[in-house]
């Protein structure tokens, strides 16, 4: 399949459950309220190393928001529900609680409960004040600032983490321009988040490594300085590889957001130096959501 | 029946004791049933096809066409279903109610909502004493729910509420939140003197500063987030916060320890 001069391999990603929330960060001004989603979804690339994979989903406008402040919603993912429950309160206390302004609520209403407020009302030693009316609870914790309004907890989802696609590129410049604007276009999806750095990973990773005890490890059938020295995945003429995460509360939602950043890399095309894209499995026993490119694009995908 | 209509056949001589009569009870019931249930009546107990005509009414609905002040007890207990009364109605009203609706269009006597732990109460009309309050020797009093009164509330409204929100359009009489534990109430009026007593927790929305015991403390005007977020979560309370960001607050009764709050949005 090639659209616009770039081959779309006939390859599949492997994604695995994952369980997410989603939490709305409000503040006085947009700039607080996004400075308090990037702290808060900081050091969440992977959970090989952060423990979970977060990021702001998109800025919300006031009237959006419960307070009617400007705010964000940010989507945080992790292995387990275990896990969720830890890192969720640690991020809210660390990086919300402190940011100037900032308000925290529930994105999800409805699965599992995310404590929030319920974990960290204890900071106020005391003096918190909780407030139910009807069937939800929010709490005010005096600070310096002010008062911290927090909802007592949030839902949770079953969704889908490590969708993703690998940019085949002719130059390194050639495949950030196209992941960038593969970022750019997914970003706009509802439902998912690109956990890596501006949404892009340079050092894709394969499973396991041949150091004991190391569970991930550089995906070499992709370096292009390792062309013919390994099994190489890899064309005469592709001299760097991108490749954008994808992780999204629902399986269609990394679909969708599969194929928005499929067509905004095909539409940079040949012409701007991107050979193929690819797609990153482990063979697909491991993981039980496949991605299929060529299925994803159907009909869009041009002439095979 | 689905719904049933009850239409007094003449003015009460006794006050009648509607307590057991909630649409759960009657509306499973066929005519025939429905006429032969026992209604306290006074001192004795009478079939309540001797004190109304029975008629059908929509579809989980129990309507009482004309109120009475000697009917107490309406809605008392109701844990689903609506509840319409064309009038007024006496004591007890909604007492210790779960669920449902229950709408008054005209006045209720004391005790309105006492009790209450869910669903909503609507009154056109003023309360009497103790709405959304505690029964005699009960150490606690409304626990959830909503108690919406549009004119007055008489004395001790809000006494040892726990939980839910009680709205009164009107004025709000003496000893307002005496002994309050919990939950938020708001008074679009004038507030009645010694209020807030005894208060342990909750909120009391007030257009004004009102006269407090010695106990209530003035931590000034402050700019709370939380003011915006209730306006918005909580239609009932758009009205008396309106558009505002910042709010007096008082803080008692801290003489006996307690942490509740008095907010006037400013």
């Amino acid at each position: 399949m090639i659209r616009n001069g770039v081959e779309i391999r006939d390859n599949f990603a492997e994604a695995f459950p994952m369980v997410g929330t989603r939490l709305i960060v409000t503040a006085d001004t947009p700039d607080w309220a996004l400075t308090a989603g990037r702290v808060t979804t900081g050091f969440a690339t992977s959970v090989i190393g952060c423990g979970c994979e977060a990021g702001i989903e998109r800025v919300l406008g006031p009237e959006e928001t419960p307070d009617g402040r400007p705010g964000v919603s940010l989507l945080i993912f992790a292995m387990d529900f275990k896990q969720l429950k830890t890192v969720v309160p640690l991020r809210l206390g660390q990086c919300i609680l402190t940011c100037p302004t900032t308000a925290c609520y529930a994105g999800v209403e409805t699965g599992k409960r995310v404590p929030l407020a319920k974990t960290i009302r204890y900071f106020a030693d005391g003096h918190q004040i909780s407030k139910k009316i009807g069937d939800k609870r929010f709490w005010r914790l005096p600070v310096m600032e002010g008062e911290f309004v927090c909802d007592e907890d949030t839902g949770s989802v079953e969704g889908v983490g490590g969708g993703n696609i690998l940019i085949l590129a002719r130059t390194r410049g050639a495949a950030l321009r196209a992941a960038e604007a593969a970022a750019a276009a997914m970003g706009k999806v509802e439902g998912v988040i690109l956990p890596f750095p501006g949404g892009v990973v340079r050092s894709g990773s394969k499973v396991g490594s041949k150091y004991k005890g190391l569970f991930a490890s550089t995906n070499d059938a992709y370096c292009p300085t390792l062309r013919g020295t390994v099994p190489s995945q890899l064309t005469a003429e592709t001299g760097s590889v991108m490749e954008i995460v994808i992780d999204g509360i629902s399986f269609d939602a990394v679909a969708e957001a599969t194929r928005v950043g499929i067509l905004a890399v095909c539409d940079i095309g040949a012409e701007g130096g991107v050979v193929a894209i690819d797609a990153g499995n482990y063979g697909g026993n491991l993981g039980p959501f496949h991605f299929k490119l060529r299925e994803i694009m159907g009909n869009e995908g041009g002439a095979a | 029946m689905s719904g049933v209509s009850l239409k007094p056949r003449a003015a009460f001589e006794a006050r009648v004791d509607l307590s057991g009569i909630t649409p759960a009870v009657t509306c499973p019931l066929t005519l025939l049933e429905l006429e032969g249930l026992p209604v306290p009546y006074g001192g004795k107990s009478v079939k309540l096809a001797e004190l109304f005509f029975i008629e059908g009414a929509p579809e989980g609905v129990l309507l009482i066409e004309i109120g009475d002040v000697r009917l107490d007890g309406v809605g008392a207990g109701m844990q689903e279903g609506e509840l319409i009364v064309d009038g007024v109605v006496g004591a007890w009203a909604g007492r210790g109610m779960g669920g449902g609706v229950l709408r008054i269009s005209g006045d209720a006597g004391d005790f309105l909502g006492a009790e209450l732990s869910g669903g909503r109460i609507e009154l056109a009309g003023n309360a009497g004493a103790h709405a959304g309050g505690a029964t005699s020797g009960s150490r606690r009093g409304m626990s959830g729910g909503v108690l919406k009164i549009g004119g007055s509330a008489g004395a001790r409204a809000a006494e040892r509420q726990r939980g839910g929100l009680i709205v009164i359009g009107g004025d709000a009489g003496e000893g307002l939140a005496t002994d309050m534990i919990a939950g938020t109430a708001s008074v679009g009026g004038a507030v009645g003197p010694l209020m807030g007593r005894g208060m342990k927790r909750g909120t009391i929305f007030t257009r004004t500063v009102p006269a407090l015991p010695a106990g209530f403390i003035d931590t000034g005007e402050q700019e709370l987030v939380a003011l915006q977020l209730m306006a918005r979560r909580v239609p009932e309370l758009k009205a008396v916060i309106g558009e505002s960001v910042r709010a007096r607050r008082l803080v008692g009764d801290t003489l006996l320890g307690g942490q509740g709050e008095v907010l006037v949005p400013a």
